[in-house]
């Protein structure tokens, strides 16, 4: 068990490494002079502020050297300072990464308890008028794109009937991004768990069960669930990278502030260390989840962990 | 079910109350929402009209601008110049108070001129301060600037909130987290993307700037708040969550006819949106294409399809408000709308219907431009001009243009819908004068009617050589201008909100409002 996720934790770093990288050469794999295109509109900034700019990025040096200067200061803690105003990088991320890892986990909840029972329960009615009604519901949910789905679920709670607000970020103003979020990702786990569960339940061992005269409550639970949920598990790793990068959307929506507007905003505004630090910043969020889902797939599937 | 409700409602009610300082505002706070934040509370910093528009609010500047932008007294309620334009003598207002409770005086302004020339992190405009090289403190309410040669361009910049006043007791964490000035709003917290809260100035006392109110704003509290979904800031204007906002440009014909909130559109914004070109290649190296082009262009019609009477066709380089503009003077050399004249010069060339000229054209996104775009690439399609456009950020669109000056092979055209905004006549010295801001057009003989607009002093004499730049930039089809103003001019406000106002350059003004009369 522990070697298995050592294995994870290792091959994370790796990851992490080639990202830093990555995040180094990014500045230079724009075309045009990055400093220039940053102060192109600023009537007023002599020459000798942008080569002042283009030393402080370290932009004057090789490539090898930037990339060794970015490691220190990494290791130190410093993703360096905001183009426009001059912020701590780390600060300005840190404000905002709470507030979209809240909004990550309320749409998971809201995905997993809506999605998981309907798939379910569309499973154990196989061919049925439920099942399809679901499935038609699911594939609806699936195909909504979130800005459409946003916007009609804020016109519906925040104008129509006036029970939610409109924007900002109190807890009551995380309902609606989550409920956008959460519910197109609902009806994946709702595909996702009726395909397994349905895979699970023509299973030999769960034939048996029945076979034996046990009651279909007790079969369903010890057997179908737990062997059916391991995808489940497995999805809901890569969703909630998914919901990061898809908050983008929902974010902007709801002036939710989360880093995904601000990236968007970062790289409108050619603000490289902010998009760097949110590269970086993300990859090890998405690491860390990846780590964890692992971590509880074993716990799941002991056939894993003696692997 | 009805005590299930109720419960609801209890455990909002208890969450609602210990997230108090993120709900909504209270009945007092004005709450404006915009689509983007500030970069910086330090004027030094960024250059962003966003940024703009709140140091305005928090900060005192030298002068002010009237309903003209002419530079007017404020701060310093008078100001004297040498012969030579090198030294001015700045006589300030006794009695105004810093947000923190000390004096605002000249060590406050020498501070702030101190900070523009540090050598280590100077001011992002530096370069509109003018040559300064000392700010002498003459007596508290007197201060000296000395420059090195004559700047004109200083004055109507001292009246720009680039120039804000920064009070000397300011420390750590200036810009970023406190910032103290001596405006009408002072700054009670900054959530970086989020908001800005103020609370009104009550010794605040206003000797130039555009507010009818001479003294303290009239509400107690103002919150500034991003929204950047246009229809969700609609949704919070019509829940009155927001009292102004930008509205969806689509619907402004929609909310003028329902009368359920007022619109206002900005005057003398000082934005200019015009056609400029890759010069350094072919076909848009010959005058004569430039002007296919600007004949071709029906600035008037494309205009009110797409805006209505929210926006109007500009004759000058420089845009109405500021210094030298004149339409008239201006349409005598502006290139008018005549196909068949455009017609016969893409002919010249050699380009027909059958071979027409093609050409990229880079347009900006947001507040319809891109529709804008393809009324004009019917225009030209109408001469033989074929237009592909490509729709870009504003980032991206400075880039590419910059790129398109710099590449000087191939025959394929560049041209581009650009927008830039200023208070003076300056911007034509930073977009045209070499090396030019997107390396584009340039010559040894617009440098030097550029370089005269700087230093000449009499109002007459500069305009006059103003006007040789623009006739020079018109005739030649460098600067082909389009309309004005061309983007966050329109503000849609809630009925009880009584006397908001937008100054020149795009500065709303919050001192006169009252909420509910």
């Amino acid at each position: 068990m522990w070697r298995f996720i050592g294995t994870r934790v290792a091959m994370g770093a790796l990851t992490i490494w080639v990202t830093t990288m990555l995040v180094t050469l990014l500045i230079h794999a724009v075309p045009g002079d990055p400093v220039q295109i940053m102060y192109a509109q600023s009537q007023g900034t002599t020459p000798e502020q942008i080569e002042q700019v283009r030393r402080s990025l370290g932009l004057d040096r090789s490539i090898p050297v930037q990339y060794l200067m970015y490691l220190e200061r990494l290791f130190q803690g410093d993703l360096g300072n905001t183009i426009r105003g001059g912020q701590p990088v780390l600060e300005v991320i840190m404000q905002r990464l709470p507030n979209t890892l809240v909004l990550a986990v309320a749409s998971m909840f809201i995905a997993i308890v809506i999605g998981v029972p309907i798939g379910f329960l569309a499973a154990y009615r196989e061919g049925t008028i439920v099942d399809i009604g679901l499935m038609v519901l699911a594939i609806a949910g699936i195909s909504m794109p979130h800005f459409w789905l946003g916007l009609m679920l804020l016109f519906f709670f925040a104008l129509e009937l006036g029970w939610l607000p409109v924007s900002g970020n109190g807890p009551m103003n995380l309902i609606l991004p989550a409920l956008t979020l959460g519910l197109s990702n609902a009806a994946i786990f709702a595909r996702l768990t009726r395909s397994s569960m349905i895979d699970v339940m023509n299973q030999d061992f769960v034939q048996t069960a029945f076979a034996k005269g046990l009651p279909k409550a007790i079969v369903l639970r010890r057997h179908v669930l737990r062997a059916g949920l391991l995808p489940v598990v497995t999805m809901m790793g890569l969703q909630f990278a998914f919901m990061m990068g898809g908050a983008i959307v929902v974010e902007n929506i709801f002036s939710w502030n989360g880093v995904g507007r601000m990236a968007v905003e970062a790289i409108f505004q050619r603000d490289y260390p902010i998009i760097q630090g949110f590269i970086l910043t993300f990859s090890v969020v998405v690491v860390v989840v990846a780590i964890a889902v692992d971590a509880l797939y074993a716990v799941l599937d002991p056939r894993i962990r003696r692997a | 079910m009805i005590m299930n409700r109720l419960a609801l409602k209890q455990t909002a009610a208890a969450l609602g109350a210990v997230f108090a300082l993120a709900g909504p505002a209270t009945a007092e706070d004005i709450v404006w929402a915009r689509y983007g934040d500030i970069d910086s509370l330090d004027p030094h910093r960024a250059t962003s009209t966003l940024s703009l528009q709140v140091w305005s609010l928090m900060y005192d500047t030298l002068l002010a601008m009237d309903a003209e932008g002419n530079p007017v007294p404020h701060f310093a309620k008078s100001w004297t110049a040498n012969d030579a334009g090198t030294e001015y003598t700045f006589n300030l207002e006794g009695g105004v108070m810093c947000h923190d409770g000390t004096p605002l005086d000249a060590n406050d302004v020498k501070y702030t001129i101190d900070a523009a020339f540090d050598e280590t992190t100077p001011s992002l405009t530096k370069g509109s301060w003018g040559p300064i090289t000392a700010a002498e403190v003459i007596d508290p309410l007197t201060i000296k600037l000395t420059l090195e040669s004559p700047f004109v361009a200083m004055i109507p910049f001292l009246a720009d909130s680039f120039s804000s006043i920064i009070c000397d007791t300011n420390g750590e964490g200036f810009g970023t987290t406190t910032a103290i000035g001596s405006g009408p709003w002072k700054l009670v917290s900054w959530t970086k993307g989020d908001r800005l809260v103020f609370e009104k100035n009550a010794d605040y006392t206003n000797f130039g700037k555009l507010a009818d109110n001479p003294g303290a704003p009239y509400e107690d509290g103002l919150i500034i708040t991003v929204v950047p979904e246009p229809q969700a800031r609609y949704a919070a204007l019509t829940t009155g969550e927001v009292h102004i906002a930008e509205p969806p440009f689509d619907d402004v014909p929609a909310i003028k006819d329902s009368g359920e909130l007022d619109i206002i559109v900005a005057e003398n914004t000082g934005q200019n949106v015009f056609w400029e070109f890759a010069v350094h290649r072919p076909p848009f190296n010959d005058v004569r294409a430039r002007l296919a082009v600007a004949h071709a262009t029906d600035a008037a019609t494309a205009i009110s399809l797409i805006y209505g009477d929210l926006s109007i066709p500009e004759n000058c380089p420089i845009s109405r408000g500021v210094f030298g503009n004149d339409q008239d003077f201006c349409a005598q050399y502006r290139p008018a709308y005549d196909p068949e004249k455009s017609k016969e010069l893409l002919a010249e060339l050699g380009y027909s219907m059958d071979k027409p000229l093609e050409t990229a054209l880079l347009v900006w996104t947001g507040g319809n431009r891109q529709k804008l775009g393809e009324v004009f690439q019917a225009q030209l399609a109408e001469v033989g001009i074929k237009a592909t456009i490509e729709i870009m950020d504003i980032g991206s669109l400075n880039a590419r243009v910059r790129q398109e000056n710099e590449n000087t092979e191939g025959t394929t055209g560049s041209m581009d819908m650009m927008t830039w905004s200023w208070y003076d006549p300056d911007i034509l010295y930073a977009l045209w004068h070499t090396p030019g801001a997107y390396r584009g057009y340039t010559s040894p003989e617009l440098d030097a009617i550029l370089d005269e607009t700087r230093v000449l002093t009499d109002p007459d004499a500069r305009k006059a050589k103003v006007q040789e730049a623009m006739k020079y930039l018109l005739e030649n089809a460098i600067h082909v201008p389009l309309y004005t103003p061309g983007w966050e001019w329109v503000f849609a406000v809630r009925p009880e909100v009584e006397g908001f106002k937008v100054a020149p350059f795009v500065y709303p003004i919050f001192s006169d409002i009252k909420i509910g009369g």
